[in-house]
């Protein structure tokens, strides 16, 4: 049976065979992926309760696997499940087969390559330094490249629909494709040095808001939106009923996608980003209360008069359970952006628990729900086992609560800790970091215990599910559908040359023109804006058109509809980045410049990143008297300028690193790095036995530094020779120290190279304005 | 006019006008979704229940 639809005139009936075979390829694969990245998880988090868990091999240690179990959950078990029910709803939802069999193909098994490459170069110490933009960048190009096949075969069925409606969960994915495309390259643009090394374009306070404006929208548009879209669609079909209220859905999907974009700055409060764009990122923030929580109600209500159903339904327990953890997460998150709160939880355990309450509770359980419903219709079979399923889902919940629960205690303990003071709030209450390190020591296995009980949940699933295909006829779903009278697109043109677009474009510009203009400038404005609202009146007074009948033939012509999702996630980035781009000026850096590091310094920069230090290690010193105590006067905006990548860092592990240049002589950091309990009882860094036999990559230096000159690190005039010359001279410092201190090293070892780095941090020269930098990109 | 008062920097308008824009989009839905006619709303929201000869 293949479709008919192809020479079916209007009006005609025809039946369409839908293409499911990517449906059931996605579906399998997030679950392979999904339980290799949940393992991972659960071996990192044995790591920080035994350290001997790093086996001191190189491609096992914490600064590794991190990234490989980030990427595996986010882009591979969620990745692959969103384009699971994306291909199974959109057919439905628009009443076509997929246009396109090969371009289903090149998507699935593009993107299969794409993670197996990440699980290849990860653990390699292959990296960007960026969390969740580790992959190095032929891999982005790889995945920019499938993500346009994956747009075109999504939008070429959209064309060939026979239901002219755009239901609202068609909506959601044409924002998911639309904005992790401009996140994804915009936090991507980097100058290549090699095959497999480059450096990002931002340097310093630029590169950290362009990373959280894309880290933060990763969370927004890849983990959250397809995931809503996923539920509208979804949850109706197990509870049999219809969503609770579709007008709410619009009202939900047109305040997230326009206020989401903007809430990135909070996860950079109390650093040194200018504080109007910190207060920004907060107010947005708490206004993502009003369409989450929208959102998260529109769910839970759509079982009204069918929660009894609940009892005995597996799949619906997983939505609702999902959805609740959705309202949690959503609750919680605005919370932790105020500025106060956000003092205790960031960089503690509590940012942990929360971002696993969303991944475990949410994602993980929506896709284990959208499965179960799945498996028995891709393979016309009844499930293997409910009783199976259900039983994961109790041990899944308890599971998530366990890891959840650990991770609070932790965090809160971790934030008042370190932020305690006696004697007025003139000295630390714990001095020593790694007081907080061995409080939580034993919730980390807590920790472990909850990753485990929720996997070996996802290791029934595939049981179970492979139990219901095995020997089962994989079938695709049909349907009989009336071809519609096709009619005339809107057109972009229209889509934007309209009476409401160009009276609103008006109404905005004077209206912000009254507010920023001075004088008369302002006072013009005014006039405009009276005059607009003016001419708009009597515009729709005579034409007797109101704005509905624009707004309804926007709902059904996906490309401006695209185009205008576009605008409003625009505005929030243009917002945001243009300004830092431009506030890189004498009063910014407040009076400080970071020194270049010296090409040595520049290597053990490369291997501190290659190790994944910055995981565990920020370089941020916040406005806030527990840090400055700890660590010395806050971090200023030129400190930073010519690190690319930025290193602030997320979490706290270990200690903050931004002036531990000069802290210890060069022979603590040689002794620690080998064994670093020698030095801190109770750490649970890993050994790095290999930064003493492998040779620091000098022969990479040339390259490296033309690529910093080009992106604006103020490097003078090197020959090949020289670089090597100056190289070899400042190692031939170090190990001279390091003999003197009864450490023995030949130069050319990794470990110099480092050394020469951790000391090179926190040096920078007071800069008087009139010789401060006009941009820190030039 | 209340710039003077409120914005030191050019910079801080952007917060003022964030929110304007927020509040216009949040308000134009509103009343533009408590307009749409109860058949296009039953319509709609009927589109997953369609069953196809899985389900």
């Amino acid at each position: 049976m293949s479709t008919a639809i192809t020479g079916a005139g209007p009006g005609a009936k025809t039946r369409i065979e839908y293409d499911d075979t990517p449906v059931r390829q996605f579906m399998i694969a997030s679950i392979f992926w999904g339980i290799i990245g949940m393992l991972v998880g659960v071996v990192i988090a044995t790591q920080l309760g035994v350290w001997q868990a790093n086996f001191a091999t190189p491609w096992l240690t914490f600064g590794r696997l991190r990234p490989l179990h980030t990427n595996a959950v986010i882009f591979a078990f969620v990745g692959n499940m969103m384009f699971a029910g994306i291909y199974y709803s959109t057919q439905r939802l628009v009443k076509a087969r997929t246009a396109s069999k090969l371009l289903s193909r090149i998507h699935f098994w593009g993107w299969q390559l794409i993670i197996v490459a990440a699980a290849i170069t990860l653990p390699l110490g292959l990296t960007r330094g960026k969390e969740y933009a580790e992959l190095i960048w032929p891999i982005n190009i790889a995945v920019a490249l499938i993500w346009v096949v994956f747009a075109v075969n999504f939008f070429w069925t959209l064309a060939r629909r026979n239901e002219p409606s755009l239901y609202v969960a068609i909506w959601f994915y044409i924002a998911t494709i639309i904005t992790v495309a401009m996140l994804y390259i915009v936090n991507h643009l980097s100058i290549p040095t090699s095959w497999t090394h480059s450096y990002p374009i931002f340097g310093g306070v630029q590169d950290a808001l362009v990373q959280w404006w894309y880290g933060h929208n990763a969370v927004a548009f890849f983990l959250t939106t397809p995931i809503l879209g996923i539920m509208y669609y979804f949850l109706p079909k197990a509870a049999e009923r219809p969503v609770y209220s579709y007008r709410l859905s619009i009202v939900h999907f047109w305040s997230l996608v326009f206020i989401y974009i903007w809430a990135g700055p909070h996860h950079l409060l109390n650093t040194s980003l200018p504080v109007w764009l910190q207060s920004l990122g907060m107010i947005f923030s708490l206004m993502l209360w009003a369409p989450s929580w929208g959102g998260m109600l529109n769910g839970l209500l759509t079982l009204r008069g069918a929660w009894h159903k609940l009892r005995t339904d597996h799949v619906l327990k997983f939505f609702v359970a999902a959805v609740t953890f959705y309202g949690m997460a959503t609750f919680e998150g605005p919370l932790m952006s105020i500025r106060s709160v956000n003092a205790l939880s960031h960089y503690s355990d509590w940012t942990i628990a929360h971002v696993h309450g969303g991944a475990l509770g949410w994602n993980g359980f929506m896709a284990a729900g959208m499965f179960y419903w799945l498996a028995p219709r891709l393979w016309r079979r009844p499930l293997h086992s409910p009783a199976a399923a259900n039983m994961h889902f109790w041990l899944g919940t308890v599971g998530i609560l366990i890891y959840m629960l650990s991770m609070y205690v932790s965090g809160i303990t971790q934030g008042l800790m370190l932020s305690a003071t006696r004697e007025g709030g003139t000295v630390l209450a714990y001095p020593n970091f790694l007081d907080a390190v061995t409080s939580t020591k034993v919730l980390m296995h807590v920790r472990a215990l909850g990753g485990l009980m929720y996997l070996v949940g996802f290791v029934m699933l595939a049981w179970n599910i492979w139990k219901t295909a095995r020997g089962a006829e994989a079938v695709n779903g049909s349907i009989e559908v009336f071809v519609p009278e096709k009619e005339k697109g809107m057109g972009i043109v229209a889509g934007f040359l309209n009476a409401p677009v160009i009276y609103t474009t008006l109404l905005f510009v004077f209206a912000a023109g009254w507010a920023a203009l001075p004088g008369a400038w302002s006072a013009m404005c005014i006039v405009g804006l009276i005059a607009t609202a003016a001419m708009m009146s009597m515009n729709f007074e005579f034409s007797k058109k109101g704005w509905s009948s624009w707004y309804d033939r926007l709902l059904v012509n996906a490309l401006p509809f695209t185009v205008l999702t576009v605008v409003a996630v625009f505005i929030g980035g243009l917002v945001q980045i243009i300004p830092t781009v431009m506030v890189n000026t004498a009063k910014s850096i407040e009076g400080v410049r970071q020194i270049p590091y010296t090409p040595l310094e520049l290597a053990g920069r490369d291997i501190y990143i290659r190790e994944g230090c910055y995981l565990c290690h920020s370089q941020q010193i916040r406005t806030l008297v527990g840090d400055v105590l700890r660590y010395g006067d806050y971090s200023k905006l030129g400190e930073s300028i010519y690190d690319h990548p930025f290193q602030w860092g997320s979490k706290r592990i270990g200690p903050d690193l931004s002036r531990e240049g000069g802290k210890y002589p060069n022979s603590w950091h040689f002794f620690h790095m080998r064994d670093p309990r020698q030095i801190s009882p109770g750490s649970t860094m890993p050994t790095y036995p290999w930064l003493y036999t492998d040779k620091t990559d000098t022969a990479a230096l040339p390259n490296k530094l033309s690529v910093q000159r080009k992106i604006g690190v103020p490097y003078g005039p090197m020959t090949d020779a020289e670089i090597q010359q100056d190289c070899d001279k400042q190692a031939a410092g170090i190990v001279a120290d390091l003999k003197a201190a009864g450490a023995e090293v030949p130069p050319e070892r990794e470990i110099v190279a480092l050394i020469s780095y951790l000391q090179k941090l926190g040096k920078s020269e007071k800069v008087a304005p009139a010789d401060a930098p006009k941009t820190a990109a030039n | 006019m209340f710039h003077r008062i409120l914005v030191e920097e050019w910079q801080r308008v952007l917060s003022i006008v964030s929110i304007t824009l927020f509040f216009a989009v949040f308000v134009i839905h509103f009343i533009r979704v408590r307009r749409i006619p109860r058949e296009t709303i039953a319509h709609m929201e009927k589109l997953p229940l369609e069953n196809d000869d899985h389900e």
